[in-house]
């Protein structure tokens, strides 16, 4: 069995830093993966593009999905791993700044599988963060089609 | 199909020569010289009207008109009854019996004709379940196609091909409606309407007059000749039979006034005369001149056969015995059926006492009897005609006051159109001013929808924008001092500190005026809301925050419900309370209070009470001010938008907020929901 990875979907090189930073904090070991917009994230989920040439048998334990993406935002994003049969079930946490209703009846309508603000404060940050990996990465059991493609 | 009469008369002579009369006006004939005989071919039912002599040699005659008013299939028969004069009895008796009318012996043959085909029309017409239509048209083609057209839409229709044939159709039909061409081979269109229109009895036929020619002047012409409409041919069989449908509703309202009898008609005449001998010859000149005759013997005859028969003339004797002149005429005149007739006194004597007396009774003219009966023939005709005048004077009075109502009528529709055309004009403006009242409308609703949706996407960015590098701040200033906050000096690790509170703050700030935003923005849900529930579920969660060293008494009042937006409202209470909590941290013992006043005029006054700091009345003003603030941040601290938000919570939801303070003595908040 392979290790479970994170895929981390965000556009600001401070908060993915900041992100690293609290996984660190968090001691949260897994590898994470960096996609700076939409059109990265599906390359790497469906093994397209820049990553054509990566293992398709894995999948990450969780996507961390940013909403205000470049080129194609997160909801697209959200839309299109969930219309795919080889991505149906994989773990989607939407991680953003907005605290748009609007944003968050999306998120849920569209099957996110949880919605998390992103706090200013870091030390609340770090938190957030600490806890997500946790439930994500060590509590949470990842549905069997994820792990096969 | 040709009439039917039925001759029942004991003398061949009689019989041959109503046969040959009758045959020759169109009839068929049965002829009967017994009760018997005619039973047999009353059974059969097969006639249209029967002659019958009163007196036969196997019975009355009017047992048998009894017997043919009595049975069902012939009951609606007309009778005529032929009989012998001297009997005034039996022709009394007869018409009480149900004959429809009673002619002397001796006849005048023309005169039976003439009365036998006037009560086989009235039969037809009365038993007319369609109304009958008369074509008079030359054009083969057109008359079917017009005959087609009426009688699909239920119409009776003879067709005549000549004005001649049209006239003489319409005497003997009475038809309901006259239609006729125009061009007409012999007597045109326009003559036989002014034919129709000098007959008495077929002046009040509507006539509707046809033309293929586009000339406007046949119109005029057309109605200078008395059609009551005209029609060109080529409009078209719906426009020809709606104007005829038209033509028919006029005249049907119009029709009250009983029709009049032609003035070619026969009259009839009652003679009223003791002496036999005078009464005789009177009744044989008279025939002699045309008129229909009806004897009396006395005034009592002449009143019982007037109850019995309609007449046009009376004649009258003056001196009678028993029931004299005088009487008779008083009695006749006093009579509202029998007023107008016209009555002529006679008399032996010219006496002016006599003439006096029977002009003082009522009657219309007087003359002195004697063997010359020219001027009582041409005195009768002067009075038949006075009549007759007064009849048509009467009736064009009748039609000139209708043709009055008419104009009225027409003035008064006209008018009403006219109201209605300028209403409908207004109506249209209106309608055209409203569209574009619609329009700018609509253009500003776009404006404040872009608008709107412009604001979204600011709200957007700031939400999602503005708190990206706040966090970007506030994380590498924590991260600053971790990693070297043991190398800084106090100082330092302070400012560092001081970064922090600053991006604190400006976060809440944000998100204050992102949820002012959406109190704005989220359209407005109407439910019931229960505001007490609302607000323990607000105080448990402020309760989460430990008072610090004091207690907090709060007071909800139970069943506070209001009508509005479930999201909104709690953003109201949730500020309310949540200031009465932040302004009684000083007090060591803090109440709050949410409840709502006594009942009173006007909307529920809701309101939240606390013992807390409190604030100068001057600035009550200020109060509901976007980032307007009554206390420093060290004293308390706040963005300055709170009140904002409940003041537009309410104002959205149509009330009002206001507020009663003291500085250390608390505050209450005030706010209603709707203005009703």
């Amino acid at each position: 069995m392979k290790s479970k990875t994170i895929l981390l979907v965000e556009d600001n090189p401070d908060d993915r830093e900041l992100t690293l930073l609290a996984f660190q904090h968090g001691h949260i070991g897994n590898a994470v993966t960096l996609a700076a917009d939409g059109v990265e994230a599906l390359e790497y989920l469906f093994c397209e593009g820049r990553h054509a040439e990566r293992d398709r048998s894995h999948m990450p334990a969780v996507v961390l999905l940013d909403l205000k993406l470049p080129k194609i935002d997160g909801l697209e994003v959200l839309r299109r791993v969930r219309a795919d049969a080889r991505t149906r079930l994989l773990p989607v946490v939407i991680l953003t700044s907005s605290k748009e209703e609007q944003d968050l009846i999306n998120g849920y309508t569209l099957g996110a599988n949880s919605y998390i603000r992103k706090p200013v404060d870091f030390d609340k940050f770090n938190e957030a963060i600490r806890q997500l990996g946790l439930y994500w990465l060590v509590i949470n059991e990842i549905p069997p089609s994820t792990q096969v493609s | 199909m040709k009439p039917c009469v039925l001759i029942v008369d004991d003398s061949l002579t009689v019989r041959m020569d109503l046969k040959e009369a009758m045959e020759a006006a169109g009839f068929d004939t049965i002829t009967s010289a017994s009760i018997a005989s005619a039973r047999r071919a009353c059974q059969q039912g097969t006639f249209d009207l029967a002659i019958l002599d009163v007196l036969l040699p196997d019975g009355d005659g009017l047992s048998l008109l009894q017997e043919i008013k009595a049975t069902p299939g012939t009951a609606d028969r007309p009778v005529l009854l032929l009989s012998s004069e001297d009997e005034v009895r039996d022709r009394v008796r007869g018409l009480r019996t149900g004959a429809d009318d009673y002619v002397g012996k001796p006849y005048d043959v023309t005169q039976v004709v003439a009365r036998a085909r006037e009560l086989v029309q009235r039969r037809r017409a009365r038993t007319r379940e369609r109304p009958l239509i008369v074509v008079i048209e030359d054009s083969p083609t057109f008359a079917a196609e017009m005959r087609a057209s009426l009688e699909a839409a239920g119409y009776e229709v003879a067709v005549g091909v000549s004005g001649e044939e049209g006239l003489r159709l319409a005497a003997d039909l009475r038809p309901d409606a006259v239609v006729a061409d125009q061009v007409l081979p012999g007597i045109d269109g326009p003559e036989v309407i002014r034919r129709l229109r000098s007959d008495t009895a077929l002046r009040r036929t509507p006539c509707l007059l046809l033309t293929a020619s586009e000339d406007r002047t046949d119109e005029l012409r057309a109605l200078e000749a008395g059609a009551d409409a005209f029609s060109q041919k080529h409009a078209g069989a719906p426009v020809i039979l709606a104007k005829l449908a038209a033509l028919l509703r006029t005249t049907r309202e119009t029709a009250g006034a009983a029709a009049l009898p032609s003035l070619l008609a026969p009259k009839r005449i009652l003679a009223v005369d003791d002496s036999a001998t005078f009464l005789g010859e009177l009744c044989d000149q008279l025939r002699a001149e045309g008129y229909d005759v009806v004897a009396a013997h006395s005034g009592a005859e002449a009143l019982e056969l007037l109850g019995t028969q309609p007449v046009d003339g009376i004649l009258l004797d003056l001196l009678m015995p028993e029931m004299s002149g005088q009487e008779t005429c008083r009695r006749i005149k006093a009579e509202p059926a029998w007023r107008d007739i016209p009555l002529i006194i006679l008399t032996a004597l010219d006496e002016s006492a006599a003439m006096i007396e029977g002009i003082n009774a009522g009657a219309d003219d007087y003359i002195a009897k004697s063997g010359d009966f020219e001027i009582l023939k041409a005195r009768l005709r002067a009075q038949l005609r006075r009549k007759q005048f007064e009849d048509e004077n009467r009736d064009i009075r009748e039609q000139l006051h209708r043709r009055e109502m008419e104009a009225v009528e027409t003035q008064a529709l006209r008018e009403l159109s006219e109201t209605r055309a300028a209403l409908i004009a207004s109506l249209e403006q209106k309608n055209a001013e409203m569209l574009q009242a619609n329009g700018e409308l609509k253009r500003a609703k776009d404006a404040a929808d872009s608008a709107n949706r412009e604001l979204e996407s600011f709200s957007y960015s700031v939400s999602h924008d503005l708190r990206a590098p706040l966090r970007a701040v506030d994380g590498f200033s924590q991260l600053l001092l971790t990693q070297v906050g043991v190398q800084l000096d106090a100082t330092a690790r302070r400012h560092l500190e001081r970064v922090r509170e600053g991006t604190k703050r400006m976060g809440q700030l944000i998100d204050d005026m992102l949820s002012l935003a959406q109190v704005t923005r989220q359209p407005l849900r109407n439910e019931p809301v229960d505001l007490s529930a609302e607000s323990l579920n607000i105080v448990a969660h402020l309760r989460t925050t430990p008072p610090a060293g004091r207690t907090v008494e709060v007071e909800v009042a139970a069943g506070l419900v209001a009508q509005g937006d479930r999201g909104l409202l709690r953003i109201l209470l949730e500020n309310l309370l949540g200031n009465a909590w932040k302004f009684t941290t000083k007090r060591e013992q803090a109440y709050i209070e949410f409840g709502r006043q006594p009942p009173a005029d006007g909307p529920v006054v809701f309101f939240v009470r606390d013992n807390g700091a409190g604030f100068d009345m001057k600035y009550a003003n200020k109060l509901f001010g976007v980032f307007q603030r009554l206390h420093t941040m060290e004293e308390f601290p706040g963005t300055g938008v709170g009140l904002a938000t409940v003041s537009r919570v309410v104002r959205r939801h149509g009330g009002k907020v206001w507020a009663e303070s003291a500085v250390g003595q608390g505050a209450t908040f005030f706010f209603t929901l709707a203005d009703s």
